[in-house]
């Protein structure tokens, strides 16, 4: 758009929300993704950020940006990393940085639910229930500076039985295009106290279409929390070999199903494990992926397998210990499986004792240090949804492993269990000041894309430069699913205002050969 | 400055909060505490490792740095550096920026 109508958008943001948030210039620069793929330089990058304090500015804001016909970007925190943080998709855009409306509104001990705005953190939520010494748990997932809205809406997920973030949402508030302010589910009706209890009111159930997606403005968000149990009972089982994923997979699938794992666990490949506290120059000055011996001498060294199950056990001992007993026979046929308790371990730092943290929802930013393996920095993940099965997994590991290596990168991940399906997970750590390393990353990661799609296997969240490369894998019916996305774009927000470009879903003016 | 907040909407519990929102007045070891302390309070946290291994075993620990300028220390903070991301001023501000430059300069100043 042109310099002189952003220019007077940006004083009437000011006038909106006060000088001092409104950034633009150099202060803007904190809004780049910090691991950045692209190699073309204008691309992702925003022209000016605007933090409201209120749902009221929000409502503000968006009038301006409908009148001035300015994009706007938004983010609760802005803490999405790996996949293109704070950036807009559409250079040019202005950030709507949401972190400042960072108030607790409720958090309700009795029924396990807090009610908040998005620049509320893990970090914030959990100091909050700690100085109140209320009896609730957290669900975290690895990074916990980020948005419990923010995740939830991004369909992130974590470690307790609660892991399914936006599973556990209850209620929103959301500021739509044209201003007007909508509450789902129960809180259209006046007075309601069941807001955070029942999530579906009366008529089409609409919050899932306000998660990954650029129809509105989420201001407040329900979320349920999980009681403090009587007893929690972490463990880790090591698998010794890479074929072994297929039969721990087969025996995961009707232990979860039957809820005898109970949360969200993990299995995760060895260097993704033994990254959290250690680099590979500790074991190899090799460059490209670690050979077999270094592999064992890994495992060796940090008492982990080729594969690391963690899971954990909440509730009455007699019944966790009934639930430990068959999990360990179940997993016992597995030749050269493992089994530990935090008792059991002996390293300090260890992966079970960080881990047993997380799956009682402390929020750390531990995970952060597998970026440390190698020292790139940068990392995105590729992230496709899998039927638990073993041959589905073993499939999905040789078909992504074997490309990785072939580009120079270790394997390094993993397979968040649902209950029907696994999130398999690999993050690929990358040289982000190295344009030759970027250029690498990004061929790989469209063969991993177009290899998976024609295997039928879809992401589930992604980095904004795959935004519509992901989008469009999901063209069944003549890509029937977009243009219905797209129809009701059109409808909400006929300016295209709100982030062009969130999950492949454009506005008219910028569709079909106009993108920039 | 801490924030207090209530919001009525009908439910039974609502309870207020106190949170340091932006704008809020903090000590320099608190701003140190709140976004630095998680990756660069211990010497096996991620940052602190990273610092060991790319700047020497002595360096890993930024209250213990002694050659940190505060220029520097602003640019990495809000461009952010390898692994570690940067800090907007809608969340750590300027008057909390300077505030964390002037406590790791004390640090510095005191040999810790």
């Amino acid at each position: 758009m042109a310099e002189e109508r952003m220019t007077d958008a940006l004083e009437r943001f000011r006038k909106i929300v006060g000088k001092d948030w409104v950034f633009s210039g150099k202060a803007v620069e904190s809004y780049h993704d910090p691991y950045t793929i692209s190699n073309e330089e204008g691309r992702y990058k925003a022209r000016a950020a605007v933090a409201p304090d209120s749902a009221e500015q929000v409502q503000e804001i968006v009038k301006v940006a409908n009148e001035f016909r300015v994009p706007l970007w938004t983010v609760s925190r802005g803490k999405n990393f790996a996949y293109g943080g704070a950036a807009p998709v559409l250079s040019g855009s202005v950030v709507l940085d949401l972190s400042r409306m960072n108030r607790i509104l409720e958090v309700n001990e009795k029924f396990g639910y807090a009610l908040v705005e998005p620049g509320v953190s893990y970090f914030d939520l959990y100091k909050y229930i700690q100085e109140r010494g209320l009896k609730l748990w957290l669900d975290v997932p690895d990074p916990g500076w980020g948005s419990v809205m923010g995740n939830a809406l991004d369909h992130g997920v974590g470690y307790t039985p609660y892991g399914d973030h936006f599973g556990v949402q209850c209620g929103m508030e959301v500021v739509l295009a044209n201003g007007e302010v909508v509450r789902t589910g129960m809180g259209a009706v006046p007075g309601s106290n069941t807001w955070q209890l029942f999530k579906y009111g009366f008529g089409p159930y609409v919050d899932g279409m306000f998660s990954q997606s650029n129809f509105g403005i989420v201001t407040k968000m329900g979320i349920w929390l999980m009681p403090e149990p009587p007893g929690y009972r972490p463990y880790m089982i090591t698998f010794q070999r890479e074929e072994d994923i297929e039969q721990v997979v087969e025996i995961v699938r009707p232990l979860r199903l039957n809820q005898v794992i109970q949360n969200a666990a993990t299995i995760r490949s060895l260097v993704l494990d033994a990254a959290l506290f250690a680099t590979k120059s500790q074991y190899t000055s090799d460059k490209g992926p670690i050979s077999d011996s270094v592999a064992k001498k890994i495992m060796a060294d940090q008492e982990m397998g080729m594969w690391n199950f963690c899971g954990a056990l909440y509730g009455p001992p007699p019944i966790t210990d009934a639930l430990w007993t068959v999990i360990r026979d179940s997993f016992s046929k597995i030749p050269g499986a493992k089994f530990y308790e935090p008792k059991d371990r002996k390293r300090n730092p260890d992966i079970l004792l960080h881990r047993a943290d997380t799956m009682k929802g402390i929020p750390k930013l531990t995970e952060f240090g597998f970026l440390n393996w190698n020292g790139g920095g940068g990392h995105v993940g590729f992230s496709p949804v899998s039927p638990t099965t073993g041959q589905d997994a073993l499939k999905q590991y040789r078909m992504v492993s074997s490309r990785v290596r072939e580009f120079g990168f270790d394997y390094q991940g993993l397979m968040a269990i649902g209950f029907r399906e696994l999130h398999h997970v690999t993050v690929i750590v990358y040289d982000q000041s190295d344009p030759k390393e970027r250029e690498k990353l990004d061929k790989l990661f469209g063969i991993l894309v177009r290899e998976a799609a024609a295997e039928g296997y879809g992401e589930y969240r992604t980095h904004i430069h795959y935004m519509d490369m992901i989008a469009g894998t999901y063209n069944w019916n003549n890509n029937a699913l977009m243009k219905m996305h797209q129809t009701i774009k059109d409808a909400l927000d006929p300016n295209g205002i709100l982030s062009p470009g969130k999950s492949g879903i454009w506005p008219k003016h910028l569709r079909e050969g106009k993108k920039p | 400055m801490r924030r207090i907040v209530m919001l009525l909407i009908g439910a039974p519990a609502l309870v207020g909060l106190a949170i340091p929102a932006a704008g809020g007045e903090l000590k320099g070891s608190e701003v140190f505490d709140h976004y630095c302390s998680q990756c660069h309070g211990t010497v096996d946290a991620p940052g602190s490792v990273q610092l060991s291994r790319t700047r020497g075993k002595d360096k890993g620990l930024l209250t213990q740095r002694t050659d940190l300028a505060p220029d520097y220390i602003e640019y990495v903070v809000r461009h952010g550096l390898k692994s570690m991301p940067p800090f907007a001023p809608s969340d750590l501000d300027e008057a909390r920026l300077r505030a964390l430059v002037s406590f790791l300069m004390k640090q510095e100043a005191a040999g810790k």
